[in-house]
């Protein structure tokens, strides 16, 4: 196969060599502060030639026809540049070089498509929003804050930093949404590296596939993934920042690489430190003060069990840019967070106290990538992770704490403890949970000629976990079960760029696996009528398949409609398997995963350049019709008192909707983005339909930029920026009929805040502080109506930035 | 168009508000004259009526999506002409999930106390004027601090001067004999039944008393793993000085300390304690009765003639009325089963209710019951303390999807229990039944949507 392959490339090698009038065009592309840009495509347009930019942003395009050329140059989040340049006998050797300039400085989302030849392949027709992170790394931005105002993607959290995510995109929420750092599931790396957690400085891009997710990134997400890029540059920097703020809120990343240029070896760190005390005001109906026979008094509180703390790092040696690899890394990656937990699900008038949750992981990585392996465009890139992650919750106090951070009393004035012992009903705990991960993703990809690619992923990720909790016995503790889970998802594609380049389309074909086994210790009475303790082992193993395709057709070089559409899958998890005893739910092992049938359909008008003006628009509809969703069935008299209930599938859903986002720039001094999303999410039961409540289903984000060159001092830079997010009203009951009252109880109302922020670059460009006002009026925001969010907040923060030493 | 609907709507109302108003005045304040003649005769029995009903969440029949409530007059709600839509015109009591409702004896007042969510444990007080108006009164006040906030609580029959609520928590307790870390050595001695019992004062909104008491089973009972796992439905005694508590016995298996299913049911338990002080607390076992006492969202044990008669769950013979008389002990020589006097299987009481003369109507479902939309399929029955006789109510029409679980409200007056029916996602009705002629009265209609059901009236 391999030999038919290399036939191929020779031939198709020496029927372009045969034309023997090819020149060759170098160069180096560099940023607006001639730092070198690595990785940027330079294309000649109309020969399909294209190249990335090496570490130093040097690139050469061999064989060139002679002739008139158009070279674009191009760049996530710079601007493109071309010349039009021609090859001729005098003119054999071409040498010419590009300056980017950086566009669109504010939190924008930029598509894939200017990033590189091969990712503008392997993206176009997808539903997907790359989000880049360089300019909001240098401001007092979270990178949740930057996903959040990314159209169709909504973030409810339920609090200030480090306070539990969830995500939802395109109205598919929880177990629908699958999020990865580099590929690789977030779950490998445990609750102390995550998106609360990691700088948006380690951070290169984040792509966000709503509904339809390709082939190299599979798994089993329902509604689409999440993608986390982290910087995979092979040049030599040094970047360190520090901010802080209201709150007492201090955040600070230290990024590094070091590659000795002779011998490619590499040495690459980051490290993290976060705190805040998230001692922020809150007020409304449940924060009281009880006194005497109960009596309320409404007060406004200061959160006083809600600290965040989380630390971590990455560090890695290896060889980049070296004969046998693009990049060859191994190493080591370990994190560790502390979140106190001020509240449940909901904020009652019983805040909690000393409740919190502490999480650590440790792993080692190890990244392989090489381009044109054994022979040209043959790529083959492996990352993976192995190493061990805990989590524990900590309740053990049982004293009553009031909002005013201190004791409660009791109808008769004495202090008091709860009945149950600890500040969450249920009783004390100190649960631990440990888990040996492990996770593998390898990608071979092989490039026919400019024309056809296919591509062979496989992702492996597996779960053994262990529970226990030190306020129980050992004997309790030696029966719990323990649950350990295997997945592996494979997948094909075939990319095809046809017409010229007009056409681009990507079909693919995923195979997903899962076994799980669940051990559970019980007694046995052996043949001498001993008790023995033997393992009950239930196993499942679940084989699925689905499909999908991506499609994207220039209709004229301004108008390209985008369509994509899969069949997703989720597969159940271990809970929905083999229940949970506390719950008293029990196995069903012939559960069949959760499906959907994902399509979005889309245009993109623009870039259009009028004069200095520069606008982009673009929309996407879609619908995602979910079948076997999985759930809890309802108590009846029957199954009140059993240890009968089960997971089952039990009903259908649908969300339809439109995204629309406009980017507009003047004389890239002036940016404006604005984008809009609306979707009705509907789920089915019994031939009943309803719409789900408690989902904000019509969202709005604009976001201005201003930039003054020369201020102060000549060549510093000032940026203005403002930033609105707009939640319309939402009720966290099912809609009711049209003359009833009471339901103001249930409604979350409209949301508007707005944040102001600027960003001063000092003349070496070393140097950027930048200072963020969030929510300037303080307005209220929540996530349910119950639970506030930070009022207004005001961050300063230091960055330092060298590129060369 | 809607406008004017409106207008007109709110102008019934308050015209109709208006004339029950006076008509609803109670008993000791002489009613001004009313110029509407026909009023005259009613005065003296005239009651609002308020239906409650359950929306759907997510699926049909789970009640979650918000619990309605719409008032009518007695008058109204035995009248077949009638119509009554809470899901359209009615009053969302502020529960995040199925509230619990109870009403002052006259019907113009309705407690509540939120279950679940931001204020789950408040509790409200509401004046009844008719249609959707609730009027709250009284402060706010939460027993959330002492029995959580989904709280199980109930009105008890002092002249609606005071509410209770429940809470257990649990605890296993291990032997671990001297080696912490070897588990082969340890023995499973007992599972702690911690329960918490809060007395609150419904006129002056603010809690009375609270104890907490661990509640131990006999030794026997406590070495196989038994233990009180939830608890329920708080009922004085006729003195006026105990209070009984319903109970749910769970079972784990002494050797692995894991939960054990099919396991021998043991004899009906009830907590005794001194009110109002709430301490000593004591077990008592029935002998005749097997299975829970804690019922589910409706009053589950009622005072009649000096003595408490008690339904019981979860019955392997099917459901018993118990019988605990003023020693404040079970009287096994009652013997009330519901299988045997209806000559059906597996009777279980899913809400009952009492009239002052012994007879009583059961909302019950048994093996025949058909397999619903929500579960099995629920019937009424006209009961007979005394005599311990009980008929199937056959003048109520029961549709499969016509379900009882979740019934919480009934309303005596008189010898006179009104019952709402109405399976899930179809209209029904009001229906009043004559305890003394079983004479059974159909009433307004009631009307639904999809995947709702109705849950009483109060």
């Amino acid at each position: 196969m391999k030999n038919l392959f290399t036939a191929f490339l020779l031939l198709i090698c020496l029927s372009v060599q045969g034309q023997e009038v090819l020149g060759t065009i170098s160069g180096k592309v560099v940023d607006a502060s001639k730092n070198p840009l690595p990785y940027a495509s330079v294309l000649v347009e109309g020969v399909k030639l294209g190249v990335l930019t090496d570490d130093n942003g040097l690139y050469t395009i061999n064989n060139v026809p002679f002739g008139k050329h158009r070279v674009v140059v191009s760049f996530i989040g710079y601007g493109k540049r071309s010349k039009t340049i021609e090859v001729n006998k005098r003119a054999r050797e071409i040498k010419m070089d590009f300056v980017l300039e950086e566009t669109a400085e504010y939190l924008d989302e930029v598509t894939v498509s200017g990033k590189s030849k091969e990712t503008e392949l392997e993206t176009k027709g997808f539903a997907l929003r790359a989000v880049k992170t360089k300019e909001a790394s240098l401001r007092n931005i979270q990178t949740n804050e930057l996903l959040n105002t990314t159209v169709g993607v909504k973030i409810r959290q339920n609090g200030g930093l480090g306070s539990d995510v969830s995500y939802s995109l395109n109205g598919l929420s929880g177990n629908s949404v699958r999020i990865f750092i580099d590929g690789i599931p977030i779950s490998t790396y445990g609750s102390s590296f995550n998106l609360n957690s990691i700088p948006p400085s380690m951070i290169k891009n984040i792509e966000v596939y709503k509904g339809v997710v390709p082939g190299h990134l599979a798994d089993d997400a329902l509604g689409g993934a999440i993608n986390i890029v982290l910087h995979k540059d092979a040049k030599t920097n040094f970047n360190a920042s520090v901010s802080y703020g209201s709150f007492n809120t201090l955040q600070t990343s230290i990024n590094g690489l070091y590659r000795f240029k002779q011998s490619g070896f590499t040495v690459k760190a980051s490290l993290f430190h976060n705190y805040s005390d998230n001692n922020y005001k809150v007020s409304g109906r449940s924060v009281v003060v009880t006194g005497l026979g109960g009596v309320q008094t409404p007060i406004t509180a200061k959160r006083f069990n809600d600290a965040y703390r989380s630390t971590g790092g990455m560090a890695q040696i290896g060889y980049t840019d070296v004969k046998w690899a693009d990049q060859f890394l191994i190493g080591f990656t370990g994190s560790d967070d502390y979140k106190e937990v001020q509240h449940g699900a909901f904020m009652t008038i019983t805040p909690y106290k000393d409740r919190f949750v502490e999480s650590d992981a440790m792993l080692t990585n190890l990244t392989y990538q090489k381009k044109d392996l054994f022979a040209k465009g043959l790529d083959l890139n492996v990352h993976g992770l192995y190493g061990k992650r805990n989590r524990m919750v900590s309740d053990t106090v049982a004293w009553a704490y009031s909002w005013n951070g201190e004791r409660a009393i009791d109808f008769r004035g004495d202090e008091y403890e709860y009945s149950w012992g600890s500040q969450q009903e249920g009783g004390p705990t100190l649960t631990k949970i440990n888990r040996n991960v492990a996770s593998i993703r390898t990608g071979l990809s092989y490039a026919l000629n400019d024309h056809h690619k296919v591509l062979l992923n496989h992702v492996y990720s597996g779960i053994d976990r262990e529970d226990s909790d030190a306020l129980r016995s050992v004997l309790e503790n030696t029966f719990q079960a323990t649950r350990n889970l295997d997945k592996n998802i494979y997948s094909l594609t075939y990319e095809l760029m046809a017409l010229e380049d007009k056409l681009k389309a990507s079909l693919f074909g995923k195979h997903y696996q899962q076994k799980t086994i669940s051990i559970d210790p019980a007694i046995e009475t052996d043949s001498n009528g001993n008790d023995i303790i033997v393992d009950e082992i239930v196993s499942s193993n679940k084989k699925y398949d689905g499909y999908g395709f991506a499609f994207s057709y220039a209709i004229i070089p301004n108008i390209t409609l985008l369509t994509s559409a899969e069949k997703a899958i989720r597969l159940p998890n271990e809970t929905e398997i083999f229940g949970d005893d506390g719950d008293n739910v029990v196995a069903n092992s012939s559960i069949d995963p959760e499906s959907s049938n994902n399509y979005n359909l889309g245009f993109r008008f623009g870039m259009f350049k009028i004069k200095k003006h520069d606008f982009t628009v673009s929309t996407n509809v879609f619908t995602r019709n979910i079948k076997d969703r999985i759930g809890l069935p309802i108590e009846t008299s029957l199954n009140v008192d059993d240890e009968l209930i089960l997971y089952v599938n039990q009903g259908s859903g649908t969300s339809k909707g439109i995204d629309a986002q406009l980017n507009y720039t003047y004389n890239n001094n002036f940016a404006l983005n604005f984008n809009v999303s609306r979707f009705d999410l509907k789920i089915v039961n019994r031939d009943i339909e309803i719409d789900v409540p408690n989902t904000p289903f019509f969202t709005m984000n604009g976001s201005l930029r201003y930039s003054f060159k020369d201020l102060i001092q000549k060549n510093a830079r000032l940026n203005l920026f403002y930033t609105m997010y707009f939640t319309d009203e939402f009720s966290f009951l099912t809609s009711q009929g049209s003359n009833t009252i009471g339901d103001d109880f249930f409604k979350v109302p409209q949301q508007l805040a707005q944040d102001f922020g600027l960003s001063y670059a000092f003349p070496s460009n070393k140097f950027v502080m930048s200072f963020d006002i969030k929510n300037i009026f303080d307005e209220p925001v929540y996530d349910n109506l119950s639970i506030q969010k930070p009022g207004r907040a005001f961050y300063l923060k230091l960055n330092y930035r060298i590129n060369n030493f | 168009m809607k406008r004017t609907f409106l207008n007109f709507k709110t102008l019934a109302t308050a015209v109709l508000t208006v004339g029950l108003m006076i008509a609803c005045s109670s008993d000791d304040i002489t009613p001004t004259p009313d110029t509407e003649g026909e009023a005259e005769e009613e005065l003296e029995e005239s009651r609002w009526i308020t239906v409650a009903a359950a929306k759907m969440g997510d699926n049909p029949g789970d009640g979650n999506g918000g619990t309605l409530i719409y008032a009518v007059s007695s008058e109204d709600a035995k009248d077949p002409t009638v119509s009554i839509e809470p899901f359209e015109n009615g009053f969302i009591a502020p529960s995040n999930r199925t509230a619990r409702l109870q009403s002052s004896e006259d019907g113009n007042t309705i407690f509540n106390i939120s279950y679940a969510g931001d204020t789950g444990g408040n509790y409200t007080k509401y004046i009844v004027e008719g249609g959707q108006t609730f009027t709250p009164s009284g402060s706010e006040v939460s027993i959330a601090p002492y029995v959580g906030s989904a709280p199980r609580w109930i009105k008890l029959f002092d002249g609606d001067q005071t509410g209770a609520a429940v809470y257990v928590s649990t605890e296993h307790e291990i032997d671990d004999n001297g080696t912490p870390d070897d588990a082969t050595d340890d023995t499973y001695v007992r599972t702690d039944a911690n329960i918490g019992v809060v007395t609150l004062d419904l006129v002056n909104s603010s809690i009375k008393e609270f104890q907490e008491h661990s509640v131990a089973l006999s030794a026997e009972e406590e070495a196989n793993g038994y233990y009180i796992s939830r608890i329920d439905m708080p009922v004085l005694n006729a003195a006026g000085d105990k209070l009984y508590i319903g109970a749910r016995l769970s079972k784990v298996d002494p050797a692995t300390v894991e939960r054990d299913s099919d396991y021998e049911i043991l004899g009906s338990k009830t907590i005794v304690l001194d009110y109002p002080s709430l301490l000593n607390p004591t077990v008592i076992t029935s002998t005749v009765g097997y299975g829970n006492t804690n019922g589910y969202r409706s009053i589950n044990a009622f005072l009649y003639g000096g003595s408490v008669y008690q339904a019981n769950q979860s019955d392997p013979e099917g459901s018993h009325i118990l019988k605990i008389d003023a020693d404040n002990e079970y009287d096994d020589s009652y013997v009330f089963n519901l299988d045997d006097a209806l000559g059906v299987e597996e009777a279980y009481i899913l809400a009952w209710r009492p009239a002052g003369n012994g007879k009583a109507v059961i909302a019950y479902r048994h093996a025949g019951s058909a397999e619903g939309v929500a579960g099995a399929q629920g019937f009424f029955a006209l009961a007979d303390l005394n005599a311990k006789t009980a008929q199937k109510i056959d003048a109520i029409p029961y549709d499969t999807d016509f379900y009882l679980f979740q019934y919480q409200g009934f309303v005596v007056e008189g010898t006179e229990i009104y019952v709402t029916q109405a399976p899930v996602g179809q209209n029904g009705n009001i229906y009043v039944i004559d305890t003394e002629t079983g004479a059974v009265t159909k009433g307004a209609e009631l009307v639904n949507v999809e995947g709702s059901h109705f849950i009483g009236v109060f």
